[in-house]
């Protein structure tokens, strides 16, 4: 009898599970979409982790900043048709006291709550006076005043041309009532360290699968986002494509082979040639510090042949002078080091360098241009070795110049030409640290002050052509890149890239609307 | 005394199965140049062309022919199965041998040695060398024999333990027949199996390690490898590449199991006289 019982409770439970189930009231908790929009827009990714979200803690990658400036705004911002306000709502520059007043919105309000005043942005420049925000040099900057809760005025050292794009469109401005109390902000993480006034709010990290979910700030100045979900997920490169085709994510990048299948049934987005892949060299020890052996080895190197092959042509040649020909900063008549194996044979043979063994240092990415890059090299004479490592143990490796040559890429080539300075002169692995000419260092800060556009033009040319005859790096290519998208949300590749250059097409304004292009 | 080899193999059908495959195997590592159409290794412009008359298997993503990089990736996969295997062999027998004949703090210390590395698990610790020392095929051998000889070391210690207490041996002994003498004459050749079957297992599992490692990347990308060109046609696999990426799984696992019959038809025989021998 009790067995019966025991089975008849079992069959009662299983049935009244199986009604619940199918009851119309079993609902998922994600909201409904509106206007035929997602309730949560996934976009792949095939890194996934690029940090957790905040100023200080995400990685020092364009989609580490991406991930980050869907929370924190900053003072401007760019979208498809040039620089406008974002916190700030007017601004204007006086000359005479060489200052930038900033008029702020007065609506703005942090995920908290709490208002937006003019002391926070003073406090976020102060900030980084004592935790230097690596993105975003501030030290051109005198002093921030806050005149009243909504204006604020910052006195430049001295003229600074890139000072809008590079700073105010760049620094993620911080909460003062919750900022004022860390002492080590790269270890800030929680809850309160992702507290901004972007349009989206964090709602979860996972490191270790590398997805991020955002939610809408429903009270975003700027209206409520046309998505209620952002969410980052990681999907190898190669299955982006179908997860597209199967409708799991809603963007992603794809490879240049299925572009025109992709054109039919989704809105492809191609790049411009913001992102170069370059060989450095590690101009610190022998024989790399010798600028006629970095020469030699850039007469070595088919360019072209990179191009063709291991791009499959879907690239441009790289310039010595590192940036793109479709740069309004681009020098075309610098030394261009065509292919010339017999002439660096020749110079090799001078240097007394022939048969030596050197490494090349590489990622999955690029191990292709370095098996390529071997063979030309050992056409000359070199002996090389490739060796390829994990994205992140190489970026930590050319930072600790524990590397002979290392091919590596970065991007923010068409932005503002403080990059040069930034890839230059800067201390993080994208740059090439390279003081050694003083000429170049000085025209470095030359052009910064220059606020006349033609005549900043000339410096950089000069640059251009100093930078290539140094070589203290090699670009060799310029990459085209395709996102694919649904359409649901209009994305685009913001011109001269996202922030100081990002080269990616997930600008937040395209998701508010009338902020959007499609 | 001794094991005739051939005779062993030839009443085994899964031995014929096994020497036949590596036989296939390694004449198509010899013959490559013959065989080849195109270098392995040059590239061209015409990249991932589908499988024609002039590219039996097609071009991968740098335009090299892959029928080439197949047929040259089996000297890379019976290189280091050589290599390895017999540097394996040799470390766990001479460490075995030497532990079995020596005693005292020598055995132990070398007993103990195996012991910590049968407890680490050799994959990961393989994986994390291989990551930090220079690429290239004889440091792969190397670090495949370095964490890879310890089981081997085990079972030779245990049977010249056993042999060193034989009859024969101590007849030998009562003739004055020397410590050399004995360890040549009775103790290797009596061993002789057991190491030949050390060999294939570990020639095995070297073929499996080089094309895991490659497929992982960590290895030389210059190197024709069977793992890096599963690798690369997996990254291209929204092409629908099978002509790329089932025949150097294919190629790998015929080596891999013509290595594991002819262990198999060995151990059975080695097994049957080491057990006519204990009774």
């Amino acid at each position: 009898m009790a067995k019966k019982t025991i089975v008849f409770f079992i069959i009662f439970l299983v049935m009244a599970a199986l009604v619940a189930g199918c009851s119309p009231g079993a609902k998922n908790t994600a909201p409904e979409p509106t206007e035929n929009m997602p309730s949560v827009y996934t976009v792949a990714d095939n890194v996934g982790d690029w940090g957790f979200p905040a100023p200080y803690s995400h990685y020092l990658r364009g989609p580490g900043y991406i991930r980050m400036s869907l929370i924190f705004d900053t003072l401007v911002w760019k979208d498809e048709n040039g620089i406008k306000g974002l916190l700030a709502e007017k601004w204007h520059y006086d000359q005479e006291q060489n200052m930038y007043s900033f008029s702020l919105r007065k609506d703005v309000r942090w995920h908290d709550g709490k208002k937006l005043t003019a002391e926070d942005i003073a406090f976020t420049f102060d900030f980084t006076k004592r935790y230097p925000y690596p993105w975003c040099d501030t030290s051109i900057v005198e002093k921030v005043e806050a005149e009243d809760d909504y204006t604020v005025k910052i006195f430049l050292k001295e003229a600074y041309a890139p000072f809008l794009t590079n700073i105010a469109g760049c620094l993620p401005i911080i909460p003062k009532h919750i900022y004022q109390n860390v002492e080590n902000p790269s270890n800030f993480k929680g809850t309160k360290a992702v507290t901004g006034t972007g349009p989206f709010k964090l709602l979860d990290y996972n490191k270790e699968h590398g997805t991020y979910l955002y939610e809408a700030n429903e009270n975003y100045y700027l209206g409520k986002p046309r998505v209620d979900r952002i969410r980052f997920v990681k999907v190898s490169g190669q299955m982006i494509p179908a997860a597209l085709q199967k409708g799991t994510v809603n963007a992603g990048e794809i490879p240049p082979e299925v572009v025109s299948k992709f054109q039919q049934n989704f809105k492809v987005l191609s790049s411009g040639h913001d992102w170069n892949a370059k060989l450095i060299f590690n101009h610190n020890i022998k024989p790399f510090c010798e600028k006629e052996f970095r020469q030699a080895v850039a007469y070595a190197i088919d360019r072209n042949r990179l191009v063709k092959i291991s791009q499959r042509g879907h690239a441009l040649a790289g310039s010595p002078g590192m940036l793109p020909p479709d740069s309004f900063w681009y020098a075309p008549e610098i030394k261009k080091y065509e292919f010339n194996p017999e002439l660096s044979r020749k110079m090799l043979k001078k240097l007394g360098c022939n048969q030596q063994n050197f490494e090349i240092l590489t990622t999955s990415r690029f191990s292709r241009d370095a098996e390529l890059i071997k063979e030309d090299l050992e056409k000359v004479g070199l002996i090389v070795s490739i060796r390829s490592l994990e994205d992140k143990t190489l970026d930590a490796r050319i930072e600790d110049w524990d590397f002979q040559m290392a091919i590596n890429g970065h991007g923010g080539l068409n932005g503002d030409p403080q990059c040069f300075n930034k890839f230059v002169l800067g201390g993080d692995f994208n740059s090439v640290r390279y003081r050694k000419n003083e000429e170049l260092v000085a025209m470095l800060e030359k052009q910064l002050s220059i606020m006349n556009d033609e005549r900043r033009r000339e410096v950089v040319r000069e640059i251009q052509e100093v930078y290539a005859a140094e070589l203290p790096a090699l670009t060799l290519y310029y990459p085209n890149w395709h996102w694919a998208h649904d359409g649901k949300v209009g994305l685009y590749y913001t011109p001269g890239g996202v922030s100081i250059g990002i080269p990616v097409p997930l600008n937040k304004l395209a998701f508010l609307e009338g902020h959007n292009v499609r | 005394m001794h094991i005739n080899y051939v005779n062993t193999i030839k009443k085994n059908s899964l031995g014929i199965t096994g020497i036949l495959l590596l036989f296939f195997m390694s004449l198509l590592a010899f013959i490559a140049p013959v065989l080849a159409q195109y270098s392995p290794v040059e590239p061209s412009t015409q990249t991932l062309a589908f499988p024609s008359a002039s590219h039996w298997l097609g071009t991968n993503d740098i335009g090299q022919d892959i029928f080439s990089r197949l047929i040259y990736g089996a000297r890379t996969s019976l290189l280091i199965a050589a290599g390895a295997g017999s540097l394996t062999a040799f470390i766990g027998a001479f460490l075995g041998i030497s532990a079995a004949l020596a005693g005292g703090i020598c055995e132990k210390i070398i007993m103990r040695a195996a012991d910590i590395l049968l407890i680490i698990p050799n994959m990961v610790v393989i994986i994390l060398v291989a990551a930090y020392l220079r690429p290239g095929i004889a440091a792969l051998i190397l670090v495949i024999a370095v964490f890879g000889w310890q089981g081997n070391a085990r079972v030779i210690r245990s049977q010249a333990l056993s042999l060193k207490e034989r009859a024969h041996v101590a007849a030998a002994k009562a003739f004055g027949a020397g410590n050399l003498y004995i360890l040549f004459k009775h103790i290797i050749p009596d061993l002789f199996p057991l190491i030949t079957t050390s060999f294939i297992y570990h020639a095995r599992r070297a073929v499996f390690m080089e094309a895991g490692l490659a497929f992982l990347g960590i290895s030389d990308p210059a190197v024709i490898s069977w793992g890096t060109m599963l690798n690369r046609a997996l990254d291209f696999s929204y092409l629908n590449n099978w002509y790329w990426l089932i025949p150097p799984g294919a190629a790998l696992s015929i080596t891999i199991v013509s290595f594991t019959f002819l262990g198999y038809a060995l151990e059975e025989t080695i097994d049957l006289r080491l057990g006519d021998k204990n009774a």
